[in-house]
């Protein structure tokens, strides 16, 4: 009887391949099974569903199954039945279920059919029963021994390893690791590192992550020990799979107000230029506000755009926009994950106020060289990617280059073709595997732009980022990463026309980091993080050198600034209960001034000017300006009120020590930034958020309410008519205001089928009050007034729909109320003109923002095996042509006022992109 | 560098017109009914001559004229306590007269309106504006640029404003040799066909040199022209007046000119509240609008003939809508030319006889309705 089960398995596994459960629509099932033998339970459920039921009746001997489940799919009703006990099922396409046993399994049969591969193996190889100790695991059929039979010390044991993907050996980021019975799991880190404490024994790991094919492992488990494990590239990494693999984080995760969005899904998102663009995805995320049409800055919850670490592997990003913001200074084609914190920002980050933005490139194919690459309108870019030593290290390098100034060279008006306008960056990231226990990683990234605007200002500025990681593996429960990372940004403007005033201003800011990260898995209660970091920061304001014998242009210099700034973290994740987990995290971060400076004096109790100056203190180099320092709490709670839903709360305390100084509408260049130091005092922000979550469908339509209220201390807002470049009394023409900002973001995510895309709406403020001082630096009386980045209304529809693998079609829109402004009220006639008198400050609002795009994606053939795959993105941005305003201004024109909108997208703007991989 | 900076955003926002299809559209938002009535201060303290003072409120129709504020009393007052009168010329308008005020003193002025209220402006420091040394002027693509130089050998004026008056010599579309008087056709008296028009600045023209080594300022741009101005057409002329500030005056000054001429701009700063260094002695929260400063003036002008343009051809003539003359036949003068806004211009015969007379809007020809006839006392 047994044997002619089994040979029936294997000629059906033979016949066809199996597909693993949930993806077909599947019958209902309804009834009360009560104490019912497996025999009888399939027996029913054959009846009610007409699938064949096929098992061993002596493997499922003695199985009891009690369940009372009311028009449930099957594979939910066969899950639930069988979880407690040691069956499990397989379901194929031809509507055949098969029952076995787990234990039975790892000895004598692979019976389980959850993947196609697993099958294929079986029946095709002999050696089902082969034990693996070591190496990579890469067979889901075969049996991987962990620890030396008898070495375990308890009851427990921990495994621990990384998840590659098999073709390119790039670690999987954010996949689960799980066994059901009983429920365990951990995600892989950014490492692609798991550990997993089980109970001594024979387990199966299941494996789900984005882009990435479901399958599992097979363990015996004897003592501590590690697992390698490599699995399939999804190939075209269908929404399915990758909403699969974290289906319930939105419920069960304990992390809130994050967002991650994986390079798959950045690239549906239609852009301007067709360019894939990080940032404008980024901007599509509730609580996530532009500050303006066609500048990447961005608001997140109310807070300004200096407030956002943007980490590109760590290295701090200074300017992440190339041509004053229309393109996003990151190669799509290296980055890996995009991840956007917004509140319950992890202890390991600091040092800005709103949120984190870590931007991860991929480690390079390890197994062979690859390339990828796309042209389009404005730009093309370049990535090559291989092993250097197969397996154990790799490389991958992108670049990317625009010829905007072939365009500007063709266009008739004179003041244009004398004009210049170009930008490249190019990004190189080595990852070299030293032996089992240490990794060493290098990214290197610089990004220049250059402008020459009617032959007379040139204009250029660019990033230099640069990190080098050390990662050791201590034991399978501890590891430690040391980083060391330089970045720099810097611009200079220089204009020659006119030889007597011929002058170059540049402008540098460089920072060199170290800091030790350490992640501890003390048991499956507690995951322990901990580390320090330190960071140097070198400031060169503003320095105005003549150009040419001529120039009367006195050189002007406003020195240099220093700071430093260390912190200590330690944060703890303790799943309590299974309902309910805390996160608990405390840094504690240090700031010092440091000389070599000159520090004006100014008179007590009046409004700082140049008229108040009383002394100059120099301080000699190394010597402490000014020291800060202050604890920043990181709390988050997670109680989880059914398998479907669940309530996070969180809240955080930041603290930022450099400040971007821009008083102007937009985002500029030349915008500066400026250390804390005497006057200018860190920011400091708290925020509470407090939101549910709850999954419907079998957690493909994940639902949110998330609501937050933030208080921000020393805000930077400026006097009227401020003074930023080549000001040596800065601090004259600086106020630190009080910020506050709250709102609420519903947010509907549907992630599988033909449709998916997400639809949010935020209401939120953002407000500022400044009333320190004199009546001369209050700005509206001293009253809270809107902030630039105040949008109450926010509604964005991210869509996409797939008409076929290879054809599919996306649509957003995008709502906003319009920003605020300060408006003229009324107009007087003074030294021959009439003039304006302006509002309170941002008093009233420009039009309400509103934008359709749409695109198209069309895929050339999904062959596994073809030499180069290739795509074209179609795409229309601004469907509707409406003309935004992108800004609001007034000029007096013969002695009249009139009021103007600049739209600068203000018809519908097709591309096309060719994008190829090989 | 913040005029490099507005010149860079000048550019970058046409090149976004021509390459993104962008689009500049009236912004006319609700016109905001608000009863602000704020006053407005015009005027300097001239150390060497007659001060003018004008004084206004702040209007909130388009179309209205401006409202003065008549019957005010205006005194300059320096810090030793001696008063000069400021007698009201006409409504808004107070002039003293000719004075010649030390510049070891400070100054400021009273305003004592027919309401009662009282304003002062603050004590200001007497300044001495060195000379223009040059106003010259340059063809190039843009057009005509003027410049102005100035240098200052005790480094201490730094900063500058500049007016000027502009003069040039046009003439009308058609020269009428004939006028209609009283029913009669008779040779006309006086020609309409040749008048000086006139305009003031009305942008602020502002100079430092705080940032050199030395107080010189070289080619400090002033003016533009477009080089078929019909300014040109003849003969143009231009007295720039130049002022020297203090630096808070400066600022002022700078802050106004950026609140009014450039704003909103693809990277401008935002509108900034203005406060003058005038005040309301009750009630200091009052906004008052205007900066009175006090300093000399120097004056320097410039002519540019037509003579000197050889390579532009053509000008504009201001008269380009003036159609071709009409012929009037005897019979039908009386009732034609009767009519102020017709004018004749010459008489129309047929075989040495006259049958009628030429004839245009006034507008196409007599020029005193754009200028005067009256040749200024400056003029070669």
């Amino acid at each position: 009887m047994k044997l002619v089960y089994r040979i029936i398995l294997l000629l059906l596994c033979a016949l066809g391949s199996l597909r693993s459960y949930g993806q077909h629509t599947e019958p209902l099932v309804s009834g009360s099974f009560q104490n019912l033998s497996v025999e009888e339970f399939a027996r029913q459920l054959q009846a009610q569903t007409r699938y064949r039921f096929f098992f061993d009746s002596t493997a499922v001997q003695g199985v009891k199954v009690n369940l009372q489940v009311q028009a449930q799919p099957l594979s939910r009703v066969l899950q639930q039945a069988l979880a407690p006990t040691t069956v499990r099922y397989a379901v194929d396409e031809d509507h055949n279920v098969f029952l076995t046993s787990g234990t039975a399994l790892t000895t004598t049969l692979p019976g389980n059919f959850f993947q196609p591969g697993a099958v294929a193996d079986v029946a095709a190889t002999a050696d089902t029963l082969t034990t693996i100790r070591g190496g990579r695991a890469t067979s889901p059929a075969k049996l991987y021994e962990i620890g030396r039979p008898g070495a375990a010390k308890g009851a427990t044991a921990t495994v621990a390893g990384h998840i590659r993907e098999a073709k390119s050996g790039e670690p999987v980021l954010g996949a689960s690791v799980y066994i059901t019975s009983p429920s365990i799991g951990a995600s892989t880190d950014q490492f692609g590192y798991y550990a997993l404490t089980l109970p001594v024994g024979a387990h199966i790991l299941n494996i789900r992550g984005i882009g990435i094919k479901n399958t599992q492992r097979r363990i015996q488990l004897h003592a501590d020990g590690k697992l390698e494990v490599e699995v399939e590239e999804d190939i075209t990494a269908l929404k399915e799979v990758r909403v699969e693999a974290e289906k319930d984080k939105n419920v069960a995760g304990l992390q809130m107000g994050v967002e991650k969005l994986d390079i798959k899904t950045i690239r549906q998102v239609p852009t301007a230029f067709g360019e894939t663009d990080i940032l404008r995805v980024v901007l599509t995320l509730p609580g996530v506000k532009s500050i303006g049409e066609g500048s990447t800055g961005i608001s997140v919850r109310g807070g300004a755009t200096d407030q956002n670490l943007i980490l590109f592997n760590d290295a701090t990003v200074y300017s992440p926009s190339h041509l004053f913001g229309f393109f996003s200074a990151f190669n799509p084609d290296i980055l890996k994950t995009v991840e956007l914190y917004k509140s319950a920002i992890p202890a390991r980050y600091g040092g800005r106020l709103s949120s984190v933005l870590d931007i991860a490139t991929r480690d390079g194919n390890k197994k062979k060289l690859a390339g990828s690459g796309g042209i389009g309108l404005l730009t093309s870019r370049l990535t090559l990617e291989g092993p250097i030593v197969k397996d154990k290290s790799s490389f991958i390098i992108g670049g990317r280059s625009s010829y905007s100034d072939w365009i500007l060279r063709r266009l008739p008006d004179r003041s244009l073709k004398e004009s210049a306008a170009s930008f490249y960056d190019v990004s190189a990231h080595i990852s070299h595997e030293l032996d089992e226990k240490n990794t060493l990683y290098a990214t290197g990234y610089l990004s220049r732009d250059r402008f020459k605007l009617a032959s007379d200002t040139a204009y250029a500025y660019q990033n230099r980022n640069a990190s080098l990681k050390w990662r050791h593996t201590f034991n399978n429960t501890l590891y430690g990463v040391l980083t060391a990372t330089g970045s720099q940004y810097g611009y200079e403007v220089t204009s020659e026309k006119n030889p007597v005033s011929a002058s170059a201003l540049a402008f540098n800011l460089a920072q060199v980091g170290l800091q030790a990260d350490f992640s501890y898995f003390r048991n499956a209660q507690h995951t322990v993080d901990f580390g320090a970091s330190t960071l140097r920061y070198r400031l060169r304001p503003g320095r105005l050198t003549p150009q040419g014998p001529e120039s009367l242009v006195e050189p002007d210099d406003l020195g240099r600034e220093q700071g430093q700034e260390s912190a200590l973290y330690v944060s703890d994740r303790w799943d309590v209960t299974p309902r309910l987990a805390v996160s608990v995290g405390l840094r504690y971060s240090l700031y010092q001034s440091l000389g070599a400076r000159d520090v004006y004096e100014y008179a007590p109790g009046v409004a700082r000017s140049v008229y108040t100056i009383t002394d100059t203190v120099h301080y000699g180099a190394g010597k402490t300006i000014a020291t800060y320092h202050g604890p920043e709490y990181r709390l988050g709670l997670k109680y989880a009120l059914s398998d479907r839903s669940s309530l996070k709360a969180s809240y955080n305390r930041t603290r930022q020590y450099i400040h971007q100084l821009s008083n102007t509408a937009s985002l500029s260049p030349t915008d500066t930034w400026k250390l804390s130091d005497a006057y200018v005092r860190p920011q400091v922000g708290d925020q509470f958020s407090v939101g549910y979550y709850r999954n419907f469908r079998n957690n493909t339509i994940e639902t949110s309410v998330e609501t937050y209220y933030k208080f921000m201390h020393d805000f930077v807002d400026y006097i009227s008519g401020a003074s930023l470049l080549l000001n040596h009394h800065l601090e004259t023409d600086i106020i630190n205001a009080e910020g506050k900002a709250y709102g609420v973001e519903f947010s509907v995510k549907k992630s599988t089928g033909k449709i998916n895309g997400w639809l949010s709406y935020t209401y939120s403020r953002s407000l500022v009050r400044a009333n320190a001082g004199t009546p001369a630096e209050q700005i509206n009386g001293g009253k809270y007034y809107p902030s630039n980045f105040d949008k109450p209304h926010d509604v964005t529809l991210a869509g996409n729909y797939r008409f076929s693998r290879r054809f599919s079609t996306s649509l957003n829109f995008n709502y906003s109320t319009g920003r605020p402004i300060t408006l003229p009220l009324t107009t007087y006639y003074l030294e021959g003109a009439t003039r304006v008198f302006y509002s309170d400050r941002n008093a009233y609002r420009v039009p309400d923002y509103y934008r359709v795009d749409f695109a198209m994606n069309i895929e050339g053939g999904h062959k596994a095996k073809k030499l180069a795959h290739s795509s074209w993105t179609l795409s229309v941005y601004n469907l509707t042509g409406r003309r935004n305003p992108y800004s609001v201004y007034f000029k007096a024109q013969n002695g009249k006022i009139n009021g103007y909108q600049l739209s600068i997208f203000g018809q519908p703007i097709p591309s096309v992109t060719y994008n190829f991989k090989f | 560098m913040i005029r490099f900076n507005s010149r860079l955003r000048n550019y970058l926002a046409g090149a976004l017109v021509l390459l993104l299809g962008s689009c500049v559209d009236k912004f006319e938002p609700e016109v905001l009914d608000t009863p602000q009535n704020y006053l407005v201060v015009d005027g300097f303290i001239n150390l060497s001559g007659p001060t003018t003072i004008r004084l206004s409120r702040t209007k909130n129709e388009a179309d209205a004229p401006v409202p003065v504020e008549a019957a005010a009393t205006v005194t300059v007052l320096d810090d030793a306590g001696a008063a000069y009168p400021l007698p009201e010329q006409q409504p808004g308008t107070y002039q003293s007269a000719p004075l010649n005020l030390s510049s070891d003193h400070r100054y400021r002025l009273r305003i004592r309106t027919a309401s009662g209220k009282e304003y002062e402006s603050d004590l200001v420091a007497a300044r001495q504006t060195p000379p223009i040394d040059k106003v010259s002027w340059e063809l190039n693509n843009r057009g005509v640029q003027i410049y102005v130089s100035t240098h200052d050998e005790a480094n201490a004026t730094r900063y500058y404003r500049w007016r000027y008056e502009e003069t040039w010599l046009f003439h009308s579309a058609y020269q009428s040799g004939v006028e209609y008087v009283d029913g009669t056709m008779q040779q006309r008296q006086e020609g309409i066909y040749y008048c000086w028009g006139s305009e003031n600045s009305t942008a602020i023209q502002l100079g430092s040199t705080s940032r050199l080594s030395q107080d010189v300022l070289t080619d400090a741009p002033l003016r533009l022209l477009e080089s078929n101005s019909l300014k040109l057409g003849i003969k143009y002329s231009i007295l720039v007046k130049q002022y020297a500030l203090t630096a808070e005056e400066f600022a002022y000054w700078e802050k106004l000119k950026k609140n009014t001429e450039s704003l909103g701009g693809l990277f401008d700063p935002q509108p900034t509240q203005l406060t003058g260094n005038v005040h309301n002695l009750a009630d200091t929260a009052e906004p008052v609008i205007g900066y009175v400063g006090a300093a000399t003036v120097t004056e320097k002008r410039l002519f540019i003939d037509r003579t000197e343009l050889g390579s532009i051809l053509r000008f504009k003539t201001g008269y380009e809508d003036c159609g071709n003359p009409d012929t009037v036949l005897l019979a039908d003068v009386p009732a034609y030319f009767s009519r102020p806004n017709l004018l004749p211009i010459e008489g129309v015969y047929v075989a040495r006889t006259l049958i009628g007379y030429t004839g245009n809007p006034a507008v196409c020809v007599d020029c005193r309705l754009r200028g005067t006839t009256v040749k200024p006392d400056f003029w070669p």
